[in-house]
């Protein structure tokens, strides 16, 4: 869960409150993440460590409404302690008594609750600064594909019978770059494809995303993180190491402008 | 994707009960004495758990005072609420384990507090309430995450002891996404089959 965006992570809880075949799915997981974390070699606690934690404890008080706890089902309620009241002695005494500890009872719970909803409130803010952040760059990609001044580039390979075939969608203006290829060679295990922007200005060749050939031979690269308002004369494709390059490593094996 | 044992009699590591799967006696009466403000029962729940937490912890993030820290932050938890345990849907054990995990991973890239995971059942074979059955099962995980594939132990352990996301370990290996999650599903694949042996 902790890999989904704040967007799919409430998309997702909200399915497992309704499916419980995805529950038992969802367990199943966390249980062998479970397995894997025994892996760790055991190792003692620190010296003091338990005296520590006991000292902690003797200070902090039980109480209902942890943050970091998980959401309580519907049937159970907020943990109110039992308040112990002496017996009264008067008659307008025990119902002040009474009255008190009602008092002090929904103040408690009112706590609580209020403490829910502002947990709650800020987890709203971080969800919608998450969803613009993604609404901007969709309306980014968006604008790359239909821009009238995107620069269109189709790559063929340059020393053979042009099958493979690679085509670079780009926009000076924000660096944007969308890439796709069909019918590339794989390379090895210990390899990668490498794509390059070759700028107008003649300085070096920058790095615009590694690829991997699928079974079918497609590979794309999508919005690299390339700086903006580089003119590009041209782009190209080299074989690197599986890590990548700073600078290409001839020759190159498809080019296009 | 499921698979099935080979032996009929073997119970199948992932059954489904969880109600057969939830805390042990022991644990379910110690918690109802934490409910009650039993520090002495808070005391012997750390004396259970607290070396297994600590270890996981001490993995992610290889310092022991920061470990010490985030088993403090676990165990403290249990005290603060152990109501939300004593309904016994799942394995305590289990449930500390990921969430050390995530605590740690949190602490190590300094990022804001993992949302809460509710409890959730382990293989029924496993018992992690017992000292020697938690042993016998730590020795287990780890001959089988010895036996793995390089790549897929790598993978593993990227995943879990370093708290990357399986995007962010394609990038780190220069392997495709969908290898790397290949290789982290028949990982643990493997390491289920390892357990039911």
């Amino acid at each position: 869960m902790q890999g989904l965006s704040p967007v799919e992570q409430e998309q997702a809880k909200e399915h497992l409150e309704a499916c419980a075949s995805c529950r038992s799915a969802l367990d199943e997981v966390l249980a062998d993440i479970a397995l894997v974390g025994l892996s760790a070699p055991g190792q003692e606690v620190p010296a003091g460590a338990r005296q520590r934690f006991l000292a902690t404890i003797a200070n902090t008080p039980q109480a209902a409404g942890e943050a970091a706890q998980p959401a309580a089902p519907e049937s159970q309620k907020p943990f109110v302690y039992p308040v112990r009241v002496r017996k009264p002695k008067g008659g307008l005494g025990w119902f002040g008594w009474m009255t008190a500890v009602a008092a002090l009872v929904v103040a408690v719970y009112l706590g609580v609750h209020s403490l829910q909803l502002q947990h709650q409130i800020d987890a709203n803010h971080s969800e919608i600064a998450h969803l613009s952040a993604q609404a901007a760059r969709a309306q980014e990609l968006m604008d790359a594909l239909t821009s009238p001044q995107a620069k269109q580039v189709t790559l063929t390979e340059t020393k053979r019978p042009a099958q493979p075939v690679g085509h670079a969608t780009y926009v000076c203006k924000t660096g944007t770059l969308i890439f796709i290829a069909s019918n590339l060679h794989p390379v090895p295990h210990n390899k990668t494809y490498e794509l390059w922007l070759i700028p107008a200005n003649g300085k070096a060749p920058i790095p615009a995303g590694l690829f991997r050939p699928d079974a079918t031979g497609a590979a794309a690269v999508v919005l690299p993180p390339l700086p903006a308002g580089i003119e590009a004369k041209a782009f190209g494709v080299t074989v690197e190491p599986a890590q990548g390059s700073a600078t290409p490593t001839l020759p190159i094996i498809m080019a296009g402008q | 994707m499921h698979e099935t044992p080979s032996n009929p009699n073997v119970q199948s590591p992932r059954s489904l009960n969880r109600t057969a799967e939830g805390a042990s006696v022991e644990d379910l009466a110690l918690l109802h004495q934490i409910q009650a403000g039993s520090q002495d029962a808070m005391a012997a729940f750390f004396d259970r758990y607290s070396k297994m937490v600590y270890s996981v912890a001490l993995r992610v993030l290889n310092d022991s005072s920061e470990a010490e820290d985030v088993m403090q932050e676990v165990l403290l938890q249990v005290w603060r609420n152990p109501g939300a345990f004593v309904a016994g849907r799942g394995s305590l054990g289990g449930w500390l384990v990921v969430v050390t995990r995530n605590r740690a991973v949190d602490k190590l890239r300094r990022r804001k507090i993992s949302d809460p995971i509710e409890l959730f059942a382990l293989p029924s074979s496993t018992n992690l309430e017992q000292e020697s059955e938690r042993a016998l099962l730590m020795e287990k995980v780890q001959t089988a995450m010895h036996t793995l594939p390089v790549e897929q132990k790598s993978a593993l352990e990227l995943s879990f002891f370093e708290g990357l996301s399986h995007t962010e370990i394609a990038k780190k290996t220069g392997e495709p996404l969908g290898t790397i999650k290949a290789r982290i599903r028949l990982g643990l694949m493997a390491i289920r089959k390892g357990l039911a042996v």
